[in-house]
Protein backbone atom coordinates (compact mmCIF):
# COMPACT_ATOMS: atom_id res chain seq x y z
CA UNK A 1 0.00 0.00 0.00
CA UNK A 2 1.05 3.58 -0.56
CA UNK A 3 1.41 5.58 2.63
CA UNK A 4 -0.58 8.80 2.57
CA UNK A 5 1.12 11.81 4.12
CA UNK A 6 -0.78 15.04 4.67
CA UNK A 7 0.96 18.29 5.56
CA UNK A 8 -1.02 21.18 6.97
CA UNK A 9 0.51 24.62 6.99
CA UNK A 10 -0.93 26.93 9.65
CA UNK A 11 1.05 30.03 8.81
CA UNK A 12 -0.67 33.11 7.40
CA UNK A 13 2.64 33.91 5.76
CA UNK A 14 3.25 31.91 2.53
CA UNK A 15 6.62 30.24 1.83
CA UNK A 16 8.15 31.33 5.15
CA UNK A 17 10.38 29.37 7.50
CA UNK A 18 7.73 26.97 8.77
CA UNK A 19 6.25 26.14 5.38
CA UNK A 20 9.75 25.59 3.98
CA UNK A 21 10.46 23.14 6.79
CA UNK A 22 7.15 21.38 6.08
CA UNK A 23 8.03 21.22 2.37
CA UNK A 24 11.34 19.53 3.18
CA UNK A 25 9.57 16.99 5.35
CA UNK A 26 7.07 16.25 2.56
CA UNK A 27 9.92 16.00 0.05
CA UNK A 28 11.58 13.35 2.19
CA UNK A 29 8.29 11.49 2.55
CA UNK A 30 7.76 11.57 -1.22
CA UNK A 31 11.26 10.30 -1.97
CA UNK A 32 10.53 7.40 0.37
CA UNK A 33 7.58 6.45 -1.82
CA UNK A 34 4.53 7.93 -0.12
CA UNK A 35 1.85 10.06 -1.71
CA UNK A 36 1.98 13.53 -0.24
CA UNK A 37 -0.42 16.44 -0.17
CA UNK A 38 -0.09 19.88 1.37
CA UNK A 39 -2.99 21.99 2.57
CA UNK A 40 -2.51 25.66 3.39
CA UNK A 41 -5.06 26.74 6.00
CA UNK A 42 -4.95 30.33 4.78
CA UNK A 43 -6.47 29.19 1.46
CA UNK A 44 -9.41 27.45 3.12
CA UNK A 45 -12.71 28.92 4.16
CA UNK A 46 -13.59 28.00 7.73
CA UNK A 47 -14.65 29.78 10.88
CA UNK A 48 -13.49 29.07 14.43
CA UNK A 49 -15.56 26.92 16.82
CA UNK A 50 -18.61 28.73 18.24
CA UNK A 51 -18.63 26.66 21.42
CA UNK A 52 -22.33 25.90 20.88
CA UNK A 53 -21.90 22.26 21.96
CA UNK A 54 -24.52 21.10 19.44
CA UNK A 55 -22.05 18.34 18.53
CA UNK A 56 -22.28 16.99 22.06
CA UNK A 57 -25.79 15.80 21.17
CA UNK A 58 -25.34 14.73 17.56
CA UNK A 59 -21.64 14.22 16.93
CA UNK A 60 -22.01 16.58 13.96
CA UNK A 61 -20.83 20.16 13.60
CA UNK A 62 -23.55 22.59 12.61
CA UNK A 63 -21.01 24.62 10.66
CA UNK A 64 -20.34 22.83 7.38
CA UNK A 65 -17.29 24.39 5.78
CA UNK A 66 -13.79 23.49 4.63
CA UNK A 67 -12.75 22.47 8.16
CA UNK A 68 -15.00 19.40 7.98
CA UNK A 69 -13.55 18.33 4.61
CA UNK A 70 -10.06 18.70 6.01
CA UNK A 71 -10.86 16.56 9.07
CA UNK A 72 -12.22 13.90 6.64
CA UNK A 73 -8.96 14.07 4.74
CA UNK A 74 -6.91 13.79 7.94
CA UNK A 75 -8.82 10.69 9.01
CA UNK A 76 -7.95 9.06 5.67
CA UNK A 77 -4.23 9.82 6.04
CA UNK A 78 -1.56 7.60 7.56
CA UNK A 79 0.65 10.47 8.63
CA UNK A 80 -0.10 14.11 9.34
CA UNK A 81 2.42 16.89 9.73
CA UNK A 82 0.96 19.94 11.46
CA UNK A 83 3.02 23.05 10.88
CA UNK A 84 2.76 26.42 12.59
CA UNK A 85 5.17 29.20 13.40
CA UNK A 86 5.18 30.35 17.01
CA UNK A 87 3.21 33.56 17.44
CA UNK A 88 3.09 35.02 20.95
CA UNK A 89 4.40 31.79 22.50
CA UNK A 90 1.75 29.60 20.87
CA UNK A 91 0.48 28.26 17.56
CA UNK A 92 -1.14 30.75 15.18
CA UNK A 93 -4.77 31.78 15.61
CA UNK A 94 -5.31 30.29 12.15
CA UNK A 95 -4.27 26.83 13.27
CA UNK A 96 -5.98 27.17 16.64
CA UNK A 97 -9.16 28.14 14.79
CA UNK A 98 -8.98 24.89 12.84
CA UNK A 99 -8.01 22.70 15.82
CA UNK A 100 -10.88 23.99 17.96
CA UNK A 101 -13.26 22.70 15.29
CA UNK A 102 -12.24 19.10 16.17
CA UNK A 103 -14.76 19.25 19.01
CA UNK A 104 -17.35 17.20 17.05
CA UNK A 105 -14.85 14.36 16.75
CA UNK A 106 -14.07 14.59 20.45
CA UNK A 107 -17.83 14.44 21.09
CA UNK A 108 -18.14 11.36 18.85
CA UNK A 109 -15.44 9.64 20.93
CA UNK A 110 -16.43 10.61 24.44
CA UNK A 111 -20.09 11.64 24.46
CA UNK A 112 -21.97 10.16 21.49
CA UNK A 113 -19.56 7.19 21.39
CA UNK A 114 -19.70 6.55 17.67
CA UNK A 115 -15.95 6.90 17.11
CA UNK A 116 -13.30 4.65 18.55
CA UNK A 117 -9.71 4.06 17.51
CA UNK A 118 -8.15 0.70 18.34
CA UNK A 119 -4.57 0.69 19.62
CA UNK A 120 -3.44 -0.98 16.41
CA UNK A 121 -4.96 1.88 14.37
CA UNK A 122 -3.29 4.51 16.55
CA UNK A 123 0.09 2.81 16.19
CA UNK A 124 -0.22 2.91 12.39
CA UNK A 125 -1.09 6.60 12.28
CA UNK A 126 1.67 9.05 13.04
CA UNK A 127 1.54 12.74 13.84
CA UNK A 128 4.41 15.17 13.51
CA UNK A 129 4.61 18.76 14.72
CA UNK A 130 6.67 21.21 12.67
CA UNK A 131 7.44 24.66 13.97
CA UNK A 132 9.81 27.57 13.91
CA UNK A 133 10.19 30.46 16.33
CA UNK A 134 12.04 33.74 16.18
CA UNK A 135 13.09 33.61 19.81
CA UNK A 136 15.93 31.42 20.95
CA UNK A 137 14.38 30.37 24.27
CA UNK A 138 14.28 26.65 25.01
CA UNK A 139 10.68 26.89 26.24
CA UNK A 140 9.31 28.70 23.19
CA UNK A 141 7.40 25.65 21.92
CA UNK A 142 5.95 24.65 25.31
CA UNK A 143 2.64 26.43 24.77
CA UNK A 144 2.11 24.62 21.48
CA UNK A 145 2.84 21.04 22.58
CA UNK A 146 -0.27 20.42 24.74
CA UNK A 147 -2.56 21.61 21.93
CA UNK A 148 -0.90 19.49 19.27
CA UNK A 149 -0.90 16.45 21.56
CA UNK A 150 -4.62 16.96 22.20
CA UNK A 151 -5.25 17.16 18.44
CA UNK A 152 -3.36 13.94 17.72
CA UNK A 153 -5.13 12.14 20.57
CA UNK A 154 -8.57 13.14 19.33
CA UNK A 155 -7.81 12.14 15.75
CA UNK A 156 -6.34 8.72 16.59
CA UNK A 157 -2.76 9.57 15.63
CA UNK A 158 0.26 8.59 17.68
CA UNK A 159 2.73 11.39 18.29
CA UNK A 160 5.82 10.50 16.24
CA UNK A 161 8.21 13.43 16.49
CA UNK A 162 8.74 17.18 16.50
CA UNK A 163 10.70 19.07 13.89
CA UNK A 164 11.26 22.40 15.57
CA UNK A 165 13.79 25.16 15.07
CA UNK A 166 14.02 28.21 17.31
CA UNK A 167 16.23 31.29 17.16
CA UNK A 168 15.17 32.12 13.57
CA UNK A 169 15.70 35.85 14.21
CA UNK A 170 19.37 35.19 14.92
CA UNK A 171 19.87 32.73 12.05
CA UNK A 172 18.10 35.06 9.64
CA UNK A 173 15.81 32.34 8.33
CA UNK A 174 15.55 28.58 8.01
CA UNK A 175 18.02 28.32 5.13
CA UNK A 176 20.78 29.46 7.49
CA UNK A 177 19.86 26.92 10.17
CA UNK A 178 22.62 24.29 10.40
CA UNK A 179 20.46 21.16 10.75
CA UNK A 180 16.70 21.78 10.53
CA UNK A 181 16.08 21.23 6.80
CA UNK A 182 18.17 18.07 6.70
CA UNK A 183 16.41 16.81 9.81
CA UNK A 184 13.00 17.49 8.23
CA UNK A 185 13.91 15.62 5.04
CA UNK A 186 15.25 12.62 6.96
CA UNK A 187 12.28 12.46 9.30
CA UNK A 188 9.99 12.54 6.28
CA UNK A 189 11.78 9.53 4.83
CA UNK A 190 11.94 7.70 8.12
CA UNK A 191 8.31 8.01 9.11
CA UNK A 192 7.23 6.53 5.78
CA UNK A 193 9.61 3.60 6.23
CA UNK A 194 8.31 3.05 9.76
CA UNK A 195 4.70 3.14 8.57
CA UNK A 196 5.41 0.76 5.68
CA UNK A 197 6.94 -1.73 8.09
CA UNK A 198 4.01 -1.41 10.50
CA UNK A 199 1.50 -1.97 7.72
CA UNK A 200 3.27 -5.16 6.60
CA UNK A 201 2.90 -6.79 9.99
CA UNK B 1 -9.60 60.55 38.29
CA UNK B 2 -11.00 57.12 37.64
CA UNK B 3 -9.49 53.67 37.35
CA UNK B 4 -10.07 52.28 33.87
CA UNK B 5 -10.75 48.58 33.57
CA UNK B 6 -10.83 46.98 30.15
CA UNK B 7 -12.23 43.46 30.06
CA UNK B 8 -12.31 40.93 27.23
CA UNK B 9 -14.90 38.18 27.24
CA UNK B 10 -13.06 35.76 24.99
CA UNK B 11 -15.49 32.90 24.60
CA UNK B 12 -17.47 32.47 21.38
CA UNK B 13 -20.32 31.33 23.65
CA UNK B 14 -21.89 34.36 25.31
CA UNK B 15 -22.78 34.24 29.03
CA UNK B 16 -21.08 30.87 29.58
CA UNK B 17 -18.70 29.87 32.35
CA UNK B 18 -15.69 32.03 31.51
CA UNK B 19 -17.87 35.11 30.98
CA UNK B 20 -19.75 34.47 34.22
CA UNK B 21 -16.42 34.32 36.04
CA UNK B 22 -15.49 37.60 34.37
CA UNK B 23 -18.82 39.20 35.33
CA UNK B 24 -18.27 38.27 38.98
CA UNK B 25 -14.87 39.97 38.96
CA UNK B 26 -16.28 43.07 37.22
CA UNK B 27 -19.32 43.27 39.52
CA UNK B 28 -17.09 43.37 42.59
CA UNK B 29 -14.93 46.04 40.95
CA UNK B 30 -17.94 48.19 40.09
CA UNK B 31 -18.88 48.15 43.78
CA UNK B 32 -15.77 50.26 44.45
CA UNK B 33 -15.71 54.03 43.91
CA UNK B 34 -14.04 55.73 40.92
CA UNK B 35 -13.97 52.68 38.69
CA UNK B 36 -14.88 52.76 35.03
CA UNK B 37 -15.40 49.36 33.40
CA UNK B 38 -15.68 48.47 29.77
CA UNK B 39 -16.38 44.89 28.68
CA UNK B 40 -15.77 43.76 25.11
CA UNK B 41 -17.04 40.41 23.82
CA UNK B 42 -14.39 39.27 21.34
CA UNK B 43 -16.93 37.39 19.23
CA UNK B 44 -18.50 40.76 18.42
CA UNK B 45 -15.29 42.81 18.26
CA UNK B 46 -14.35 42.14 14.61
CA UNK B 47 -10.68 41.42 15.33
CA UNK B 48 -9.07 39.59 12.43
CA UNK B 49 -6.07 37.30 12.69
CA UNK B 50 -2.50 38.56 12.34
CA UNK B 51 -1.22 38.20 8.75
CA UNK B 52 2.36 37.72 9.90
CA UNK B 53 3.43 40.42 7.42
CA UNK B 54 5.71 42.20 9.93
CA UNK B 55 4.71 45.58 8.49
CA UNK B 56 4.20 46.81 12.08
CA UNK B 57 7.96 46.54 12.56
CA UNK B 58 8.30 49.48 10.18
CA UNK B 59 4.96 51.30 10.39
CA UNK B 60 4.43 51.11 14.17
CA UNK B 61 0.83 50.18 13.35
CA UNK B 62 -1.07 47.31 11.83
CA UNK B 63 -2.02 47.48 8.17
CA UNK B 64 -5.40 45.86 8.93
CA UNK B 65 -8.30 48.25 9.63
CA UNK B 66 -10.79 46.51 11.91
CA UNK B 67 -12.00 46.38 15.50
CA UNK B 68 -8.40 46.30 16.71
CA UNK B 69 -8.07 50.01 15.83
CA UNK B 70 -10.12 51.06 18.86
CA UNK B 71 -9.10 48.10 21.02
CA UNK B 72 -5.45 49.07 20.51
CA UNK B 73 -6.08 52.54 22.00
CA UNK B 74 -8.18 51.15 24.84
CA UNK B 75 -5.40 48.72 25.78
CA UNK B 76 -3.00 51.64 26.17
CA UNK B 77 -5.47 53.73 28.20
CA UNK B 78 -6.55 51.01 30.65
CA UNK B 79 -5.13 50.63 34.15
CA UNK B 80 -6.29 47.05 34.37
CA UNK B 81 -6.78 44.59 31.54
CA UNK B 82 -8.84 41.51 32.21
CA UNK B 83 -8.70 38.65 29.73
CA UNK B 84 -11.07 35.70 30.00
CA UNK B 85 -11.00 32.56 27.90
CA UNK B 86 -12.41 29.09 27.98
CA UNK B 87 -9.87 26.34 27.36
CA UNK B 88 -10.50 24.70 23.99
CA UNK B 89 -8.28 21.77 23.02
CA UNK B 90 -5.77 22.55 25.77
CA UNK B 91 -5.28 26.17 24.73
CA UNK B 92 -6.85 29.59 24.48
CA UNK B 93 -9.99 29.82 22.34
CA UNK B 94 -9.00 30.78 18.78
CA UNK B 95 -10.80 34.12 19.17
CA UNK B 96 -8.57 34.98 22.14
CA UNK B 97 -5.45 33.79 20.32
CA UNK B 98 -6.38 36.15 17.48
CA UNK B 99 -6.35 39.11 19.90
CA UNK B 100 -3.07 37.95 21.45
CA UNK B 101 -1.44 37.57 18.01
CA UNK B 102 -2.59 41.06 17.00
CA UNK B 103 -0.70 42.43 20.01
CA UNK B 104 2.32 41.93 17.74
CA UNK B 105 2.12 45.66 17.00
CA UNK B 106 3.04 46.33 20.67
CA UNK B 107 5.91 43.86 20.47
CA UNK B 108 7.25 45.64 17.37
CA UNK B 109 6.88 49.01 19.07
CA UNK B 110 8.68 47.80 22.20
CA UNK B 111 11.47 45.66 20.77
CA UNK B 112 12.04 46.72 17.18
CA UNK B 113 11.21 50.44 17.21
CA UNK B 114 12.16 50.77 20.90
CA UNK B 115 9.28 53.10 21.69
CA UNK B 116 7.27 53.22 24.92
CA UNK B 117 3.89 51.45 25.21
CA UNK B 118 2.51 53.63 28.01
CA UNK B 119 3.66 57.07 29.18
CA UNK B 120 6.50 56.89 31.76
CA UNK B 121 4.27 57.98 34.67
CA UNK B 122 2.03 54.91 34.13
CA UNK B 123 4.77 52.38 33.54
CA UNK B 124 4.81 49.54 36.06
CA UNK B 125 1.46 50.60 37.52
CA UNK B 126 -0.88 48.55 35.34
CA UNK B 127 -2.33 45.24 36.40
CA UNK B 128 -3.56 42.22 34.45
CA UNK B 129 -6.06 39.54 35.30
CA UNK B 130 -6.35 36.26 33.42
CA UNK B 131 -9.51 34.27 33.94
CA UNK B 132 -10.08 30.84 32.46
CA UNK B 133 -12.45 27.94 32.73
CA UNK B 134 -11.89 24.40 31.49
CA UNK B 135 -14.14 21.39 31.18
CA UNK B 136 -11.41 18.91 32.03
CA UNK B 137 -10.35 18.42 35.64
CA UNK B 138 -6.63 17.96 34.91
CA UNK B 139 -4.49 20.41 36.84
CA UNK B 140 -2.26 20.89 33.76
CA UNK B 141 -5.20 21.90 31.54
CA UNK B 142 -4.13 25.59 31.57
CA UNK B 143 -0.46 24.93 30.69
CA UNK B 144 -0.91 25.49 26.94
CA UNK B 145 -2.67 28.83 27.46
CA UNK B 146 -0.40 30.50 30.02
CA UNK B 147 2.70 31.15 27.84
CA UNK B 148 0.61 33.14 25.33
CA UNK B 149 -1.17 35.01 28.14
CA UNK B 150 2.17 36.02 29.66
CA UNK B 151 3.37 37.09 26.22
CA UNK B 152 0.26 39.25 25.69
CA UNK B 153 0.69 41.07 29.00
CA UNK B 154 4.42 41.39 28.52
CA UNK B 155 4.16 43.21 25.20
CA UNK B 156 1.49 45.59 26.51
CA UNK B 157 3.77 46.50 29.43
CA UNK B 158 2.14 44.61 32.26
CA UNK B 159 4.83 42.88 34.25
CA UNK B 160 4.77 39.14 34.92
CA UNK B 161 4.41 39.73 38.67
CA UNK B 162 1.47 42.06 38.01
CA UNK B 163 -0.68 39.37 36.37
CA UNK B 164 -3.32 37.82 38.62
CA UNK B 165 -4.77 34.46 37.68
CA UNK B 166 -8.06 32.77 38.46
CA UNK B 167 -8.42 29.53 36.54
CA UNK B 168 -11.23 27.11 37.28
CA UNK B 169 -11.18 23.56 35.94
CA UNK B 170 -13.90 20.91 35.89
CA UNK B 171 -16.66 23.24 34.65
CA UNK B 172 -18.00 22.12 31.28
CA UNK B 173 -21.67 22.67 30.50
CA UNK B 174 -23.11 26.16 30.44
CA UNK B 175 -23.81 27.35 33.98
CA UNK B 176 -21.62 24.69 35.64
CA UNK B 177 -19.56 27.41 37.30
CA UNK B 178 -22.56 28.45 39.39
CA UNK B 179 -22.22 25.17 41.27
CA UNK B 180 -18.50 25.57 41.87
CA UNK B 181 -17.74 25.87 45.57
CA UNK B 182 -15.25 28.74 45.55
CA UNK B 183 -15.18 30.36 42.08
CA UNK B 184 -17.61 33.19 42.84
CA UNK B 185 -16.03 34.13 46.18
CA UNK B 186 -12.55 33.97 44.67
CA UNK B 187 -13.60 36.13 41.73
CA UNK B 188 -15.20 38.78 43.93
CA UNK B 189 -12.22 38.85 46.25
CA UNK B 190 -9.85 39.19 43.30
CA UNK B 191 -11.81 42.09 41.82
CA UNK B 192 -11.74 44.02 45.10
CA UNK B 193 -8.05 43.32 45.73
CA UNK B 194 -6.99 44.44 42.29
CA UNK B 195 -8.89 47.73 42.60
CA UNK B 196 -7.36 48.32 46.05
CA UNK B 197 -3.89 47.69 44.67
CA UNK B 198 -4.50 50.03 41.73
CA UNK B 199 -5.71 52.80 44.03
CA UNK B 200 -2.53 52.42 46.03
CA UNK B 201 -0.35 52.52 42.90
CA UNK B 202 -2.17 55.45 41.37
CA UNK B 203 -2.22 57.17 44.83
CA UNK B 204 -5.95 57.82 45.11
Amino acid sequence: MTIKVLGISGSPHRYGNTETLLDKFLEGAKVAGSSVEKIVLKDLDYSPCRGCNACHKTGECIVQDDAIDLFDKILKSDCIAIASPIYSMGITAELKGFIDREQYLWARKFIVKTLYFKNDHIKKHKGIFISTAGLGWNNVFNGAFPIITALFNTLGFEFYDNIVANDMDRYGGIQQHPTALKEAFEKGQNVVRVLEKLNKT
Amino acid sequence: MVIKVLAFAGSPRRYGNSETLLDWVLASMSGESDVNIEKIALIEANIHMCNGCNACEKLNKCIQRDGMDTVHDKIIEADCIVLSSPIFCMGLAAQVKALVDRAQVFRSRKYVLKLPIVPPERKGKRLGIFLATAGQKWDYVFDGAIPSVKCFYHVIDIRDEDIHYLMVNGVDEKGAINNHLTARTDAEKLGREVIMELKKRLSF
